[in-house]
């Protein structure tokens, strides 16, 4: 880091009693961590129901998913909070979204039994309730800031996703992705990313998580990240790709 | 009851055990009872009316095992005769196979109990087929999700069930919210048993708490301590849903070296003395959960303290092996809520130096999704990096499971990964610590039993307790 510059993120975690499913609260650590290696510091603002957030102070948001339950707790909470959300995603604050939490910030979800259930609409999608869950590993081919990635991970969700007018994280490789149809696999919007992938996301997929912290200091700073080395997560990323027969 | 049918199914089931073992090809515990089920549906139900005394079934996510075979142990050593499934045989076909295996077409074997344990998803159909006299449940906790959608779902189909069935009575853990909610929500007549307050209870809730919401009116429940995970003194402040007061309660715990001990107070006011050759406060519960059963089947509380005592753990449950003089543990993991249980023992073996193994697979019976891994609470290995040596990491996941210790903090220069259980073993063993204990999910436990065992001697006598080897 150049002299006299200490960078220090606030990193929001969204309902992580609520949402503490499927590992996610590895998108944490691993955010954490490959700042803290690079000597910049960090502080986790937990924000459970009916906590107040200032999302404009912040530079990186992340939303999990949760059982049915869980999800409807969070989902009447953030519903009060959604403008200022809005605004912060508007004005390019990193937010990273996983299963529940990328559904929610759609449109609208609409039941097998015709229910809809309205989202935040905070982003154009809008998911259907599927018969069957999509399970599995999955790989998907990325295009980050210019390089082309692959990220792997495990999907679990019944809802199918279906993107309006945005772009799709990648295109899935081997898995089911948004909705088992299209070959798509999550949604970007400004600096937010929608994904189905736990695992978690991305400490297998380093090179997510550096976007991510890029992202956010570049918006304060203009320095670059010091490289780490990647051989663990990249062994553990190639294991799946590997057997998904997708390596490069 | 069609003779013809459970005659087939019978000799079909028997000569496939026959065969399966004859090619050294597993145990045969699944494929006898798929076949034999094919051939005669009707065989569970039919068989398990033989038994005389009545079936007593062990549900929950973890100490299943563990839970059923202290029942069987308690029986036996009172003098009936047990019918029980095998280790992690717990699905429908591994039932349809344990009857098939112990019983003939001429019902030559009479059996008093049949102890069976039984998969969470599996239980229904279970359930609906064997009639049970009493069913046991030990605690839900996240288990292998991707198999069975979310832990809502598994509690509801047990609950479903067990709402279907007359007159069966439950042994219920009171201290899991969880579980003691079945009391109410089925109306069936309940024997609950828990763990009073003691010196090691917490006042703060961890990250892999799963209930943290009253399963009757959604309020949040307040605690006025937990023992483990969601297990603690739990009320709704809504409804008046809380912890009912125990029938057989453990007061006071102890853990020895190698034994984990507790008084016992029942509801009348007589207090027995407990104990369990095995590790950890989760085995106290189990010995609890047996106990109540082994009381509420009218045996004598003095008796069956007594032969709670001569249980012996089952293969990878803190199992204890010699090394050249030294200790080597043997573990089960395959839920945060085990894994951190298991954590916990690392840390108070590290006293005087130990190596790790961790060897973590993803095939079905593990759970293809391993990102619970990032559940299980590592991070406090970060604080014993001079005590712990080496963690080798090995199994389909060992590279995820590496990059999970990383994360956790553990410095870099301690990270092995040998995905080869051969080579995992041998290079663990050969670390210059004290102790070594070896952590592995389900199908990585058996090819590294099978291997330390090549190199190790077990320490104690009956190393799997099967009652009925045939």
């Amino acid at each position: 880091m150049p002299r006299g510059i200490k960078p220090r993120l606030n990193i929001c975690h969204m309902y992580p009693d609520l949402l503490n499913l499927y590992g996610d609260r590895g998108n944490i650590m691993a955010y954490r961590m490959r700042c803290l290696w690079r000597e910049i510091e960090v502080a986790i603002h937990q924000v459970n129901i009916g906590d107040s957030v200032d999302f404009d102070r912040m530079d990186f948001i992340f939303l999990g998913g949760g059982s049915d339950r869980e999800q409807n707790l969070m989902a009447a909470d953030l519903a009060e909070k959604s403008g200022a959300l809005h605004a912060a995603i508007e004005g390019g604050v990193p937010v990273l979204a996983i299963c529940g939490g990328y559904q929610l910030l759609g449109k609208y979800y609409k039941t097998l039994t015709g229910d809809v259930i309205p989202g935040l609409g905070l982003l154009d999608l809008y998911t259907e309730g599927g018969e069957t869950r999509l399970i599995g590993n999955v790989a998907v081919e990325v295009d980050l800031g210019g390089v082309r990635q692959r990220i792997t991970g495990f999907e679990n969700h019944s809802g199918r996703t279906y993107l309006g007018k945005l772009d799709p994280l990648g295109k899935v490789m081997a898995g089911h992705g948004n909705n088992g149809r299209d070959g798509m696999e999550g949604a970007r919007y400004k600096n937010v990313i929608c994904s189905y992938l736990h695992g978690p996301l991305l400490p297998k997929n380093p090179f997510v998580t550096d976007y991510l912290i890029a992202c956010a200091v570049n918006r304060k700073w203009s320095i670059p990240l010091k490289p780490l080395d990647d051989s663990i997560e990249m062994s553990a990323n190639g294991v799946m790709l590997k057997r998904l027969g997708c390596l490069f | 009851m069609n003779k013809a049918r459970l005659f087939i199914a019978l000799v079909t089931a028997k000569m496939l055990v026959f065969i399966i073992r004859l090619l050294g090809r597993g145990k045969g515990t699944s494929l006898p009872g798929r076949a034999a089920l094919k051939i005669y549906p009707g065989l569970i139900s039919d068989l398990s009316s033989r038994v005389s005394k009545g079936v007593i079934l062990v549900t929950g996510t973890n100490g299943k095992t563990t839970t059923n075979n202290m029942i069987a142990r308690i029986l036996e050593a009172g003098g009936c005769r047990v019918l029980i499934n095998r280790e992690g045989a717990n699905l429908i076909n591994g039932i349809a196979a344990a009857f098939a295996r112990e019983m003939d077409f001429l019902n030559s074997r009479a059996f008093d109990y049949a102890c069976l344990e039984v998969d969470e998803a599996a239980f229904p159909g279970v359930a609906s087929r064997v009639r049970p006299r009493c069913v046991v449940i030990t605690n839900f906790f996240r288990d292998q999700l991707d198999r069975y959608g979310e832990l809502d779902r598994t509690i509801a189909l047990v609950r479903n069930a067990l709402k279907e069935m007359e007159g069966v009575r439950l042994v219920l853990n009171a201290d899991d919210p969880l579980v003691a909610q079945m009391g109410r929500s089925t109306g069936l007549q309940s024997v609950f048993y828990g763990v009073a307050e003691h010196g090691g209870v917490t006042h703060q809730g961890a990250a892999a708490r799963e209930a943290k919401f009253c399963p009757f009116c959604g309020r949040e429940l307040a605690y006025r301590y937990y023992q483990y995970s969601q297990l603690g003194s739990y009320g709704c402040p809504g409804c008046g849903f809380s912890r009912p007061d125990p029938d057989v309660e453990g007061t006071s715990p102890r853990r020895g070296g190698s034994f984990t001990q507790c008084r016992v107070r029942f509801r009348q006011g007589s207090a027995v003395s407990l104990e369990v050759p095995v590790y950890g406060m989760y085995n106290l519960y189990n010995a609890l959960a047996a106990y109540s059963t082994a009381l509420l089947l009218d045996m004598d509380p003095q008796k069956a303290a007594v032969f709670l005592k001569g249980y012996r753990p089952a293969t990878g449950r803190m199992e204890r092996f010699d090394y050249r003089g030294k200790p080597v543990y043997l573990n089960l993991v395959k839920n945060p809520t085990g894994f951190n249980e298991g954590i916990g023992a690392l840390v108070e073996m590290s006293d005087t130096g130990l190596d790790v193994m961790i060897a973590i697979n993803d095939n079905d019976a593990d759970g293809r999704d391993i990102s619970w891994l990032w559940d299980v609470d590592f991070e406090i290995l970060a604080d014993c990096q001079e005590r712990i040596r080496e963690y080798v990491c090995s199994g389909q996941r060992a590279e995820e499971m590496a990059l999970r210790l990383k994360y956790a903090g553990i410095l870099e220069s301690r990270l092995v990964v040998e995905g080869d259980f051969n080579e995992a073993v041998s290079r663990v063993l050969g670390g210059d610590a004290g102790k070594t204990c070896i952590l592995a999910t389900y199908t990585a436990l058996w090819p590294v039993e099978r291997i330390l065992s090549g190199y190790a001697k077990r320490d104690q006598t009956p190393a799997e307790y099967l009652p009925h080897v045939s």
